[in-house]
């Protein structure tokens, strides 16, 4: 159980698929303009992650080693249909604002490389701890980076097209933000608030020492 | 509007307007994982042209002849053209090694990367699938127009891929705060080459 928690953790933290891996990028500046389409982006690459590592971690005895990769994109490309088809259907607005990325997900490093590096190597109910981790990861980084670029972009937070929250009258709104240099210049300083966390947190263990 | 001019368009609109690297965030592992050596980005972006504009074609005919007749293109679109799109490089990589040793050198060890690159499949389903396009045509693309397209999206992608090189290069030897350091102050010198191409949004009405 403590192992289930700790690879969980490891994605969420230690091992942040954006953060710290630098997987699946392409997606997050791409969508991050609007919360709302970010979270669904999130929940869909959540569930591509846990059904994919799920059924190659399963089946990880049975697949040879020289087909593994065809095999991995078959399994993924699989579930990226039913999340396309799914969202088509009952949230059109949604997929309207997301187009090609859905079906991108088959592409995106994320899926795949968990597939290879983790759910081919790791026991079914680990393999679910670390879809989990590595999907919330996502989700965690690409709501909040939205969050900021919609709200200081646009002067408002948006859901279902009705303003949620609302900075107030008269806030200059840089739209630099949201187009798409903001992507770029928004995740390269928080980048660099996680470097400032991590030689933070080295300089505390040394005087701790 | 005629032909030569219309695909004139397409191609800059393409390469220019929408820049797939620096306006639509599509391919960015190769931008910023190739991007520290000016060399290896050459080999890249051939890769990336070639491999595009093949694939672009391979789907083109699976997607008319294929799945269309078939009736299965809706929701059978995303596996096809990912195996078509792997089993093209694979290929390619084989008769290269064989028969064009010298191009292969060149680019050949790119190639088995540039399967699972959002970039080729991104292009290829855009130009082939209709409703996806960002010009929001209504219809799919002409085999000429895809061809057009996949050259003018390679042409971007080399343009975006190699200035951003020759500047990291550079970056190497500027004094950057500490924190800034690696990756962080790469996504800033993006997001400021970007803002260059922030200009011609919306030319030519694209």
């Amino acid at each position: 159980m403590n192992e289930w928690i700790a690879t969980l953790r490891n994605g969420l933290m230690l091992e942040n698929p954006l953060m710290r891996l630098m997987i699946g990028l392409c997606a997050t500046l791409a969508v991050s303009t609007q919360v709302e389409s970010s979270f669904y982006m999130g929940l869909a690459v959540i569930f591509v992650l846990l059904a994919g590592n799920l059924i190659i971690s399963s089946f990880r005895g049975v697949i040879p080693d020289q087909v593994r990769i065809p095999v991995f994109i078959v399994v993924i490309a699989s579930f990226v249909t039913v999340v396309d088809l799914t969202m088509k259907a009952y949230l059109p607005a949604v997929y309207a604002v997301l187009g090609i990325w859905i079906p991108l997900i088959v592409v995106n490093c994320l899926i795949l490389g968990r597939a290879e590096a983790f759910a081919y190597r790791n026991p079914v109910g680990l393999s679910i701890a670390d879809g989990l981790g590595m999907g919330l990861g996502f989700l965690i980084v690409i709501v909040g980076l939205a969050f900021f670029r919609e709200l200081f972009g646009t002067g408002s937070l948006a859901w279902t097209g009705e303003p949620v929250v609302s900075l107030p009258e008269g806030y200059p709104a840089p739209a630099i933000l949201v187009l798409f240099p903001g992507g770029f210049l928004t995740f390269g300083f928080l980048m660099a608030a996680f470097n400032a966390l991590d030689i933070w947190r080295e300089k505390r263990k040394e005087a701790g020492e | 509007m005629n032909t030569g001019v219309y695909l004139a368009l397409l191609f800059v609109g393409a390469a220019l307007v929408n820049n797939i690297l620096l306006t639509r965030f599509i391919g960015l592992c190769p931008f910023f994982g190739v991007s520290n050596d000016f060399q290896t980005s050459v080999g890249m972006s051939l890769a990336v042209a070639f491999v595009m504009t093949m694939a672009t074609a391979a789907t083109w005919f699976f997607w008319n002849f294929v799945l269309v007749p078939l009736g299965v293109g809706e929701f059978l679109y995303i596996p096809a053209f990912i195996l078509v799109i792997a089993s093209l490089v694979q290929f390619m990589e084989m008769f290269l090694r064989r028969y064009v040793p010298g191009l292969y050198r060149s680019m050949g060890i790119y190639l088995p990367l540039i399967t699972t690159n959002c970039a080729v499949f991104a292009t290829a389903t855009e130009a082939v699938k209709p409703g996806f396009f960002k010009m929001n045509l209504p219809y799919a693309f002409g085999f000429g127009e895809a061809i057009v397209y996949a050259l003018g999206v390679s042409a971007g992608f080399a343009l975006a891929l190699l200035t951003f090189s020759a500047l990291r290069e550079r970056l190497e030897l500027a004094p950057v705060p500490r924190v800034f350091k690696g990756n962080a102050i790469a996504f800033i010198t993006a997001g400021l080459l970007s803002l260059g191409y922030v200009g011609m949004a919306g030319w030519f009405g694209l």
